[in-house]
């Protein structure tokens, strides 16, 4: 006598793998990863009632066990995407503080490439001209610059007095 | 729903159900699968951009992922416009390219299924095996990016 083969829970298991399948391949893409547990979960819901069905009825169990364990895999990827989103906004805190150092770098260059340069310093007043250049540290740039600048507020003063028009103060940088 | 496979020995072919064999409803629904995705790439337009479909994880954590720009990159690819594909995701061609094989593979395994019958437990195993590999080359970023996200930071 012919033996019936008997394939309950077989649609099921199908349905399970397939879901699983396309969830697999979904968890493993960022973008659309953290939801593929959605699918996922159906596909082991499907993949567990096509299992207890085949084995209620003794029929072949391949199918809808494959199902599941691919569904359960690719449910755990898809929740694994939260850890990889946690680290990637770990890593976000981060960066306002490399910017603000990238910045602090570039100004402590600058300031010490303006702290060795050569400075020249220029000084026009109704024909008078003063010219001072320095080659020393920056306090003592900082100090003449004090100096030539309250010397220029006091002619400039006396200058407005006289009814002076013009006054040039030309600060030249040279490298 | 059924299938003819190979001739038997009176010269007539087998007929198959498609629900008797369901590693060929598999293919068969797969390749549907892997058709409905280019023909999402075909329908929505990178000039239009009106992909439904939007980045989790940039919602959730403010920030691009690598698979950012893979629907543009598959349309373009789709419109033969590869160089442009390439600037809108650096991985696109080759998850292209592994839809394109999936498709070709089902196809392939379904007719050697109802050709070879007498090696269909091979078949499967192999295309198991084959499906695997070429899985984990094309994904393989992606896969990477996962594993160093569960991986503890190398201090």
């Amino acid at each position: 006598m012919e033996e019936v083969k008997n394939n309950s829970g077989q649609n099921l298991g199908i349905a399970a793998l397939i879901t699983a399948i396309i969830t697999f391949v979904l968890a493993v893409i960022p973008c659309v990863g953290l939801i593929a547990i959605i699918p996922g979960i159906i596909a082991i819901i499907l993949g567990s009632v096509g299992l207890s069905q085949a084995a209620r009825n003794n029929s072949p169990r391949g199918v809808p066990l494959a199902g599941l364990i691919i569904a359960v895999i690719a449910s755990m990827i898809s929740f694994s995407q939260i850890f990889v989103a946690g680290r990637f906004v770990g890593h976000g805190h981060k960066w306002p503080t490399n910017i603000e150092n990238f910045v602090n770098d570039v100004q402590d260059n600058v300031t010490k490439q303006i702290e060795d340069a050569n400075v020249s310093i220029k000084v026009e007043s109704n024909g008078e001209k003063v010219e001072i250049n320095t080659k020393s540290n920056k306090k003592d740039q900082e100090q003449k610059l004090e100096d030539l600048e309250e010397e220029a507020t006091v002619k400039s003063d006396s200058i407005q007095k006289h009814d002076s028009t013009q006054k040039h103060v030309i600060i030249r940088k040279k490298k | 729903m059924s299938l003819y496979g190979r001739k038997n020995s009176s010269g007539h072919g087998s007929k198959i159900s498609l629900f008797k064999e369901p590693y060929l409803l598999i293919n068969i629904i797969l390749a549907g699968v892997i058709l409905l995705i280019f023909a999402y790439s075909g329908f929505f337009s990178p000039e239009k951009d009106n992909y439904p479909v939007t980045c989790i994880h940039e919602i959730v954590t403010g920030q691009q992922c690598v698979s950012c720009g893979l629907s543009h990159s598959f349309s373009l690819i789709v419109r033969g416009r590869v160089a442009e594909a390439y600037t809108w995701n650096q991985y696109g061609m080759r998850i292209f390219l592994f839809f394109i094989a999936q498709l070709l593979l089902r196809v392939v395994f379904s007719i050697f299924y109802l050709k070879y019958t007498g090696t269909r437990k091979q078949l499967i195993i192999l295309d198991c095996i084959g499906s695997g590999i070429i899985f984990v080359v094309a994904f393989w970023p992606f896969i990477a990016i996962i594993i160093s996200g569960i991986l503890p930071p190398a201090s």
